[in-house]
């Protein structure tokens, strides 16, 4: 069985960010990148599915500039076996799906697992479109897997608004992974020696020959505005007060 | 509160553009590294020292290591646990171990890097990992097959911990006095030793099924004083040929330390041999053992500095991200008091305390990464000439290294607390405890006290001078480099008139030991060491400098960092540089006041 993972760079969670002074993006020097946590997590999953049933290879993928070399040899290092890169320029998600589309024609994978969103931009769509485009089930965050005996097919729980769904379908599939799904391991320094001689391979976007117009335009980008200060109030009728006049929430 | 834990930047500033890590991968021995392979490595590093050592930092030291008198036992804090199973599964105890016993071969200035971060993280706990690393490197420099094959790459690998046993109540600084004794077997290829020894870190604890003591003690017969000490490997359980651990070994926990600060790291007194029946083995020749360990010594007295430089790091981090959250007071220049208060980091005296804090963190991780690059030198570099002068280099800068560092690092979380105002002193925030856990780094691996005469005892007059001269030399070096680029004269000529009054002072002071007053000549130790790493830092800023001014003019991007460097660098050299000089001032004054202070007037 071969697992495709996406792996995407994305800001450090933990930087502080700040939207450049024309407003059409985040200053983006300085920063620290990573890989997106909710993909560490589908690497986490893909490499427990692997350790689990012996003949699984595991492959990571990423869309985006080189330096995404950087996260790709994380996920080798984590455990994956080979990677691949196909350079675009800012991609927005629906040309990101279609790289993927083409990229699951390549390799013939039986899953593919993405993180539900990338923290970035929480846009939460590459995993859907790419369903969508290939026609294969989906199931979206997922909170556990659990393969059928003949591993024909596979059983997931979603976590939903008020609950939790069990949901069963053949494969190929596409899933998307949330927070409680596992917990990734760290990269081991004998796991980053061994990446050096695993095989990451570079794409060109453009040679793949599908259409990378983006959809999507940045009109302009704002920080949210800054939280102003707090205010005691006197009484609980001032306050209500207040909520019905001032803030407008009740 | 931040989790910047240390400055990435300036770290990657240090390894690749400073010290050129990459050329390192051209020797064999590191050539399955690249940039690629180091940056991951950092990477990795960092997410473990934020992501799981970071969190427990505060449990560390609330809960403690504990002792549990009736059974006898020590046990770590429960956090403890969960941080050894992650060292262990990343395999980090074996960083810079060779390939061979199972370690990855890391380049010691990259681990230097990681060592920042691990440290900065959580502290106590790191001592555990490298206790045991340092046991291991002993016996694989010194001992016997036999042992080798027993112990090292179980302990390279996590599953036992180990420690270096020295102190003993009447032997601190004064290792000469060590009388602990190890007596041949009739029956057999080791020793029976007794001794009592105290302050022993990382000495017991429930992370791993055996702990490996590297003890000093005397054979009987044995010279008075260094010359009659050897070394011996105890382990706490005993174990067979075919490394399976056995019965206990006649080594008994008798308490551990209630401590200012790294109490999560137990410190403990060891009773060995109480009743006849503690088995070592000799490590090495006999009566050589002082100086094995002084192998060790003078790596741990690296990692000591790396210690307290990581504390800085992190509490200036702190500081930096407060003073510009904290909003207090208005500028000098606004009147009107219902203006909005500004960010403190606006006040210049803010500012002059962050700009302490970076300049000595950067200075010393500077320092200390560079010493551990003379160490990747004298390992692998084919040109023995090279090689020898890594090694003087190393023999002078240890002490800076280990007695400075802790003493800068020590002011500088003062500092960092003195931005927090009232919130600093307060346990509620982590400065406070980082301040506790860093004033035991002045104490250990030889106090500063000792350091300084090591340096002016031992290292300034070892070989006629030539590997102080050395230092000096290389200094010239990068004053001469600086002095042609225009806007960093003026820094160059700071730096080499320091040079030279070092070099004059030293001469005076030489003189005066000739002249046979060796009292006196000793009593200038402290200061001594102090200007003498004043005038280090001040070069290796200088260095820094001159690669910040090509980078900016080669319009290279990251300005920010770079003005920063240059802004810091100045910044040492116009307000730290200048006390070397009262220094040298106060040492050919012939200071004498506290040696001639009688003792009754006390
Ligand atoms: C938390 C902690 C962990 C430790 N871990 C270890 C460990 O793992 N293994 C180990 O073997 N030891 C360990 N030690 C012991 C440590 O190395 C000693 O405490 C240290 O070497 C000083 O010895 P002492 O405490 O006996 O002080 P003393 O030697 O009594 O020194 C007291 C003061 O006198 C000064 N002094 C002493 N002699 C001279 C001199 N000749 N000239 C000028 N000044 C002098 C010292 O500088 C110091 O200021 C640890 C200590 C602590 C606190």
């Amino acid at each position: 069985m071969k697992i495709l993972v996406t792996v995407k760079r994305v800001p450090d969670p933990e930087s502080s960010i700040k939207v450049n002074p024309e407003g059409t993006g985040i200053v983006e020097s300085g920063l620290k990148w990573v890989v997106n946590p909710f993909d560490e997590i589908a690497i986490e999953e893909a490499l427990r599915i692997k350790e689990a049933q012996g003949d699984v290879e595991v492959v990571v993928v990423s869309v985006g500039v080189s330096e995404s070399q950087e996260q790709l040899r994380t996920g080798l290092a984590m455990g994956a076996d080979r990677a691949i890169l196909v350079k675009a320029d800012r991609p927005d998600t629906a040309a990101v799906a279609k790289i993927l589309v083409k990229l699951v024609e390549k390799e013939q994978p039986t899953l593919v697992i993405l993180g539900k969103q990338a923290i970035d931009d929480d846009s939460n769509e590459v995993g859907q479109m790419l369903a969508h485009l290939l026609g294969w089930p989906q199931a979206t965050f997922i909170s556990k897997l659990t393969f059928a005996g003949d591993k024909a097919s596979v059983e997931c729980i979603r976590e939903v608004d008020g609950g939790m769904e069990t949901i069963a379908f053949a494969l190929p599939a596409i899933i998307t992974a949330d927070l409680r799904l596992n917990e990734p391991r760290y990269a081991s320094l004998p796991g980053i020696m061994k990446a050096r001689k695993k095989p990451m391979e570079e794409i060109d976007a453009a040679s793949l020959g599908v259409d990378l117009t983006p959809r999507v335009r940045i009109k302009k980008m704002a920080p949210p505005p800054a939280r102003t200060a707090g205010r005691k109030v006197e009484s609980v009728d001032e306050l209500i007060n207040a909520l019905q006049t001032e803030a407008k929430v009740m | 509160m931040s989790d910047t834990l240390v400055n990435l930047r300036d770290i990657r500033f240090v390894l690749y553009e400073m010290l050129d890590v990459e050329a390192l991968t051209k020797y064999d021995y590191f050539a399955d590294y690249s940039k690629d392979t180091f940056d991951t490595v950092l990477e990795a590093a960092y997410k473990l020292a934020r992501e799981v050592c970071w969190p427990s930092y505060a449990e560390m030291d609330r809960v403690g290591a504990t002792f549990d008198a009736k059974t006898g036992e020590t046990s770590v804090p429960k956090c403890m646990h969960r941080i050894w199973q992650a060292y262990k599964e990343g395999g980090w105890g074996g960083e810079t171990a060779p390939a061979e016993v199972g370690g990855q071969q890391l380049p010691a200035c990259v681990a230097a890097a990681t060592s920042l971060m691990f440290n900065a993280a959580n502290t106590a706990a790191n001592m555990y990992v490298a206790g045991a690393g340092g046991a291991a490197g002993l016996i694989l420099s010194f001992g016997s097959d036999t042992l080798k094959k027993v112990y090292v790459e179980k302990l390279y690998a996590g599953e036992w911990g180990g420690t270096m046993c020295l102190t003993e109540p009447q032997a601190g600084s004064s290792l000469s006095d060590v009388k602990s004794t190890a007596v041949k077997a009739k029956d057999g290829d080791h020793y029976l030793l007794t001794g009592t020894k105290c302050f022993i870190s990382s000495g017991d604890h429930d992370l791993t099924e055996n702990i490996v003591h590297p003890v000093l003690a005397r054979i009987p017969g044995a010279p008075a004083g260094v010359k009659g000490i050897s070394l011996f490997i105890v382990p706490k359980y005993r174990v067979g040929d075919d490394g399976a651990v056995g019965e206990l070994n006649d080594v008994v926990t008798a308490g551990i330390e209630h401590k200012l600060g790294i109490r999560g790291n137990a410190t403990a007194t060891l009773n060995f041999g109480d009743r006849g029946e503690c088995r070592g083995w000799l490590l090495g020749e006999p009566n050589r053992g002082l100086a094995y360990m002084f192998q060790l010594m003078n790596h741990a007295r690296i990692g000591t500095g790396l210690q307290a430089t990581s504390l800085a790091s992190n509490a200036y981090q702190h500081a930096l991200q407060y003073t510009r959250e904290r909003a207090q007071s208005r500028k000098i220049s606004e009147k009107d008091p219902a203006s909005p208060q500004v960010p403190i980091i606006k006040h210049s005296d803010v500012r002059r305390m962050l700009l302490t804090q970076k300049a000595t963190t950067e200075g010393l991780f500077a320092l200390l990464a560079y010493a551990a690059s003379l160490g990747d030198k004298e390992l692998c570099s084919p040109d023995e000439a090279e090689r020898l002068a890594a090694t003087d280099m190393l023999d002078v800068l240890t002490p800076v290294c280990k007695a400075y560092g802790s003493e800068a690092s020590y002011d500088s979380i003062v500092q960092a607390i003195q931005c927090y105002g009232g919130y600093g002193f307060s346990e509620e925030f982590p400065l406070a405890q980082m301040l506790r856990d860093c004033k035991v780094f002045p104490i250990y691996e030889g106090t500063n006290g000792i350091q300084a005469l090591d340096l002016l005892g031992r290292k300034v007059v070892m070989k006629n001078g030539a590997a102080f001269k050395a230092v000096l030399d290389e200094i010239s070096k990068t004053v001469a480099e600086a002095s042609r680029v225009e806007s960093l004269k003026d820094m160059a000529v700071k730096v080499a008139a320091a040079s030279d009054a070092v070099g004059d002072v030293t001469a005076h002071l030489a003189g005066i030991a000739m002249g046979g007053d060796i009292e006196l000549y000793m009593s200038a130790a402290t200061p001594y060491l102090r200007m003498f790493s004043r005038l280090v830092i001040s070069w290796l800023f200088l260095w820094q400098s001159t690669l910040a001014q090509k980078a900016l003019e080669a319009c290279a991007g990251d300005e920010n960092y770079y003005k920063g460097k240059l802004g810091t660098a100045r910044f040492y050299l116009n307000n730290e540089l200048p006390h070397l000089h009262a220094t040298v001032q106060i040492l050919k004054n012939g200071e004498r006041t506290a040696l001639d202070f009688d003792e009754a007037w006390f």
